[in-house]
């Protein structure tokens, strides 16, 4: 009887019981919805990102084609005949030998071959457009953040 | 109470074996072989795109980085039919923007509701962007206005265009005989053909990469960036090429020849600085190839076309002759206007007898009497040991495609007669191509040394200039051997006041006339009018090769080829920045 007593004196009241399954259920459902909820915006980002990076590249094909025929459009507004034709409508004729002074430029050695590229050796970085950040996942984040830690304390790992 | 609940717990029993079966079918489906494949399928179908990324075909550019082969931007034209929502205006914008028939439009744009055909169907291709830019606009305009009350409104819906490269050739004709084209109308199997299109085709096209690219964009993948095609930096400058083809355009004319072909170039590097030939010809409209240049023409004359130089040749007869110490410059020989080689006479271009001369009168009259007792003097080994290490009878090596040559007969061979030894001498009964002859004489402006002759400079590659230095070949003749006939051929022209001369500028050179063998032998009729001459002619930096090929104005080549190669110079010396002879000395001294 006085065992009974003290257990009843501690049990909890049915309602209070069901109130914490309740509370319970509750924090994994808005636990579960959060984290579904930050999965479905990051996602969701991604997506964006990724659409986004494709119209880029895209537009950067266009780009890269508007580029070449602009460089071909200039260049026939700059042809030799075009260039001819302009100049003899702005009054001009070709220079003959007796239109010319020479005159001694210490130093100078005539006109020079185009460089339209560096010569070889002068290597540009080697840039990728998509960051690593944008490509690696949460474990390969972590542990290069650790290694990128240790290394910059001098810590032999 | 206790009967309930056991019913109740065998109910959940049979339900939680009926999940599980569920439950494990449905891995046991999704892992097994035909839904990989199906998967894998369905992934190659719809989860990704392969796309094979053909690189931008090179530039080509004269040594002062102007374009003379480039790309343009033109479109394909498709309509996808399940797309269409209005086929008239499909029909009617396409017929009168690119000028398509409008019925056969119509009928490709019905042809989903139709015939159920969901084919993308290309309707143009090398559409040029204006013509775009008018589809575009409509576009736009029937996305701003009112939907009818009755009727499908008016709609572009379905057309779709995609821009592409097209070759392109910004200075027209200039320099075409050199560059050749691009067939660029075959987009699968479009390569270079002739010139420099063809010879360096690989180059300038690049690697084509294919890329499997996912169409999920969570999995983002960068498009790799394929390279264009290596570029080319030429030794041409356009300026020397645009006059070079309007004095040969005007020489052909003039004289009334077949044609012309003037030859520019750097005695010291081998660079070509023009190469022009005629018939004029476009490589943006390459189709009208086979009108300009019938079966059996030259696209390149200068490189391809073999023919006897004649009088030219004798620069290289005499060089071998001084060279190897058989005359020297003042060496007299009496002509008596006949000389018998191989039981064969040969005669003067005159049939005249012209007395005691020393070479540089030989040379100055170009007595073919004269140049074949030089060539018995030296014998046929001497002779033809010089005459092939100045390059006759092999390939020079020209960064071009289609150069042509012509064996050199030699004692020994079956088609040689000891009569050859005496007409080769003055360039008859030997063939070379404009280009072989230049390279040879070359070396006699360049203190002997024969340098390889070329059109490319340099070429970029990867982002970087890769410079092509100058080759030599060999060293034909000796320094003062070369010096002593740039004298002698300066002072041939200069006594005989040749119209060749250019004021201000001492010019060495020689003229050529040979006769044109044909079926029945020679024919005295015709000939190929040449020369060749070179300056300053105590610093060459410039050597010219002018041919014109059976003109009818005159047969000489004193007449009608000397004038354009004075035509040439003056107009090169501008080009060049030269100044005159005097002034130039003039600025040397200290």
């Amino acid at each position: 009887m006085f065992d009974q007593r003290i257990i009843q004196a501690y049990k909890q009241a049915p309602w209070r019981v069901q109130l914490q399954w309740i509370g319970a259920l509750l924090l994994v459902l808005v636990v579960g919805m959060l984290i579904a909820g930050v999965y479905l915006y990051l996602s969701a980002e991604a997506t964006a990102a990724g659409t986004h990076i494709r119209e880029l590249e895209l537009e950067r094909e266009d780009l890269q084609i508007r580029i070449a025929d602009l460089s071909t459009q200039l260049a026939f507004l700059r042809s030799a005949s075009f260039m001819q034709g302009r100049a003899e409508t702005l009054g001009y004729k070709n220079a003959s030998q007796g239109d010319i002074v020479y005159i001694p430029v210490p130093g100078y050695s005539g006109r020079q071959v185009i460089f339209l590229a560096p010569p070889p050796g002068n290597d540009p970085v080697d840039a990728s457009i998509i960051k690593p950040a944008y490509k690696e996942s949460l474990w390969e984040w972590l542990y290069q953040g650790t290694f990128d830690l240790i290394e910059s304390r001098g810590v032999k790992p | 109470m206790n009967s309930t609940n056991s019913r109740l717990r065998f109910i959940g029993v049979i339900f939680l074996i009926v999940g599980l079966a569920i439950i494990f079918q449905i891995v046991r489906v999704q892992n097994s072989p035909q839904a990989k494949e199906m998967i894998s399928y369905l992934e190659k179908t719809y989860n990704q795109e392969v796309r094979v990324i053909k690189p931008e075909r090179g530039n080509i550019y004269d040594r002062w980085g102007n374009l003379l082969a480039g790309n343009t931007e033109v479109y394909e034209v498709g309509i996808a039919p399940p797309q269409v929502i209005n086929s008239d205006t499909v029909a009617q914008d396409l017929s009168s923007i690119l000028g398509l028939d409008f019925s056969e439009i119509k009928k490709i744009a019905r042809s989903y509701i139709e015939e159920g055909n969901e084919q993308y169907m290309v309707v143009a291709d090398f559409v040029p962007a204006d013509k775009v830019h008018l589809l575009e606009n409509k576009l736009a305009e029937y996305e701003k206005a009112d939907k009818p009350k009755k009727g499908a409104a008016p709609s572009l819906n379905g057309v779709h265009w995609v821009a592409h490269l097209r070759r392109s050739y910004p200075e027209n004709t200039l320099a075409a005989n050199i560059l050749g084209f691009y067939n660029y109308y075959d987009r699968v199997d479009g390569r270079g053909i002739l010139g420099l299109e063809e010879q360096y085709n690989n180059l300038l096209a690049g690697t084509a990469t294919r890329v499997v690219l996912p169409m999920n964009p969570t999995a983002i993948q960068e498009i790799p960036s394929v390279p264009p095609g290596s570029s080319l930096i030429l030794t041409i400058d356009r300026g020397i090429q645009a006059a070079a083809e309007r004095i040969a355009q005007k020489a052909q004319e003039d004289s009334g020849a077949e044609s012309a072909t003037i030859l520019v170039m750097d005695p010291e590097t081998g660079e070509m600085l023009a190469m022009a030939t005629t018939p004029a010809f476009n490589p943006n409209e390459y189709q009208k190839y086979g009108e300009i240049f019938p079966q059996g023409s030259h696209y390149n004359r200068a490189i391809s076309q073999l023919y006897e130089p004649g009088s030219v040749f004798k620069v290289l007869t005499m060089a071998a002759a001084l060279d190897s110490g058989a005359v020297t410059p003042e060496t007299t020989f009496v002509d008596t206007g006949a000389i018998e080689v191989g039981g064969l006479w040969i005669y003067n271009w005159d049939r005249g007898a012209w007395g005691p001369q020393d070479m540089t009168g030989c040379m100055q009259h170009s007595l073919n009497v004269c140049l074949a007792w030089t060539a018995t003097e030296m014998g046929p080994t001497t002779f033809y040991n010089y005459i092939q290490t100045f390059g006759l009878g092999k390939y020079t090596g020209i960064d071009l495609a289609g150069e042509q040559v012509y064996p050199l007969s030699l004692p020994g061979d079956q088609n040689w007669y000891p009569i050859n030894l005496g007409t080769n001498a003055f360039g008859q009964g030997v063939a070379a191509t404009p280009v072989q002859m230049i390279t040879a004489i070359a070396a006699v402006a360049n203190d002997g040394k024969m340098m390889a002759p070329h059109v490319v400079k340099a070429y970029i590659q990867d982002g970087h200039q890769y410079d092509i230095s100058p080759r030599l070949i060999r060293q034909v003749i000796k320094p003062e051997t070369a010096h002593a006939l740039t004298e002698m051929l300066a002072n041939s022209l200069e006594n005989e006041a040749s119209v060749a001369l250019v004021e201000g500028y001492r010019v060495s050179g020689k003229t050529g006339t040979a006769e044109i063998p044909g079926p029945g032998g020679y024919e005295s009729s015709v000939t190929n009018a040449s020369f060749v001459g070179w300056g300053p002619s105590d610093d060459p930096k410039f050597i010219v090769y002018i041919w014109l090929e059976k003109p009818t104005s005159s047969p000489w080549g004193s007449v009608v080829a000397a004038p354009v190669f004075s035509e040439v110079v003056s107009e090169l010396t501008v080009l060049m920045k030269l100044p005159p002879d005097s002034v130039r000395q003039q600025m040397a001294q200290p």
